[in-house]
């Protein structure tokens, strides 16, 4: 909680955190392509990333200081490391798991499969989210007041 | 003699007889139910599921107690979701109060995210990106596809005694089931990824810097796997480097995109009560 309330006071700090360039790459002197390249980040360069801007993380390489895009980037303790679960895997949970509902775990609530499992229906509470919902209208306005404007992008080819 | 056997055996069976005819109906009738189940699902059912399915997870965990955060991730959601295929759906969106980091999405509009995400998020356009994944899952129909075809192999094995039965609410009752274990058991790997490639094209359309979904993937990318917090979200979608790595092909959409708005001071704001 503390570490979050200082991330809400500093939104944009990042201490530095040790990554990896997952690719090729330039660094940059400032976050944008056009600007100048300070050197070539090879595949699997070690680096220390500093802070974000849009699609750019600042990093120290080997001494140098820039730019790098965000997507060439992975942190340190990789989640992408992680096997992903097979579908035998998958089948197991649900027959482990089985048809929902008929084990009644009481005064346990969450998240967790489980957890999820085990849910009954709250019919109040999603009457309650119904009375939260927005009108395209006041969505609009809620935008605009933002500066956010729509603007038209295609959906990639599949 | 044969013959005479035969007509023996039809006479003596004949309220037998009756009884097999009426449950053929039935059967023929949850045969059709069955192919409701598995056919097309019209937007009017596709709605009823949803509230059913959203239901069951309200009960796994209930709404931030806070309206203002409430009503800015519906602001949000609506207004992403208003530049879609599919802007009229009864879209409403809600913060689950959950310390797990999630988010889903139930057909026919209904999308949740958990505190536990928020609380990991740092601007408008962050929420953005993952709201927009989840609309596009139900612009998509992936979870009621899936579920459908759950449902079809269950129900053909069931159709007998499901005759015997109210087979209107066994169907429903049977895709409910479905559903729910789908949310612990996940999509398929390329719905995942449609929907966060969709997602960013939402963003972007929306008018939100469209990096926002990659930074939250960032962001559980450098996160402990082994967090009890993420092991649902990590089982249910491929890993967070995998979905970055995917999203090297939309670079040109996210560069292009990528000056507008992220939002980060009215993102702290509005979400400080959920905290």
């Amino acid at each position: 909680m503390k570490r979050f309330l200082l991330l809400m006071l500093f939104p944009l700090a990042v201490a530095a955190e040790p990554a990896t360039v997952v690719r090729a790459t330039e660094l940059k002197k400032e976050p944008a392509a056009d600007a100048p390249t300070i050197s070539n980040l090879s595949e699997n360069t070690a680096v220390d990333a500093l802070e974000r801007k849009g699609g750019w993380t600042r990093v120290k390489a080997s001494g140098a200081e820039g730019w790098v895009r965000m997507l060439a980037l992975r942190y340190g303790g990789d989640a992408a490391a992680k096997p992903g679960d097979s579908g035998v895997s998958q089948l197991f949970n649900v027959a482990r798991t089985g048809s929902s509902g008929t084990q009644v775990t009481t005064g346990v609530r969450g998240l967790d499969a489980d957890q999820l499992a085990a849910a009954r229906p709250n019919a109040a509470e999603m009457k309650k989210l119904g009375t939260y919902a927005a009108t395209k209208d006041a969505a609009a306005g809620f935008a605009a007041q933002g500066k956010l404007e729509s603007k038209s992008v295609e959906y990639p080819q599949p | 003699m044969k013959a005479l056997l035969l007509l023996a055996a039809l006479l003596i069976s004949a309220p037998a007889h009756a009884q097999f005819n009426f449950n053929l109906n039935r059967i023929l009738d949850a045969a059709k139910n069955v192919g409701q189940a598995t056919g097309e699902i019209d937007e009017k059912q596709e709605i009823q599921i949803g509230r059913d399915l959203g239901a069951r997870l309200l009960g796994a965990a209930p709404l931030v107690a806070d309206a203002r955060v409430q009503r800015y991730v519906n602001h949000v959601g609506r207004w992403l979701a208003a530049q879609t295929e599919r802007p009229d759906l009864p879209w409403q969106f809600g913060v689950l109060d959950a310390p797990q980091v999630n988010a889903f999405a139930v057909p026919g509009g209904t999308i949740f995210v958990t505190r536990g995400l928020l609380e990991r998020m740092r601007s408008e356009s962050e929420l953005a990106g993952v709201l927009a994944h989840e609309i596009a899952h139900v612009l998509q129909k992936h979870h009621l596809r899936a579920m459908q075809k759950n449902a079809k192999a269950s129900l053909a094995g069931e159709a007998l005694s499901m005759a015997l039965q109210d087979q209107n609410s066994l169907v429903r009752d049977k895709l409910i089931s479905f559903g729910t274990e789908l949310y612990a058991r996940g999509l398929d790997k390329s719905d995942e990824l449609e929907a966060d490639r969709l997602g960013v094209v939402i963003a972007a359309r929306g008018g939100y810097d469209p990096y926002g979904l990659p930074t939250v993937l960032q962001v559980l990318q450098r996160m402990n796997p082994d967090d009890s917090g993420l092991a649902l979200m990590f089982k249910t979608h491929p890993a967070p480097g995998e979905r970055l790595d995917a999203l090297g092909k939309m670079e040109a959409v996210l560069e292009g995109y990528s000056a507008q708005p992220r939002l980060e001071e009215r993102f702290a704001s509005e979400t400080k009560g959920a905290k």
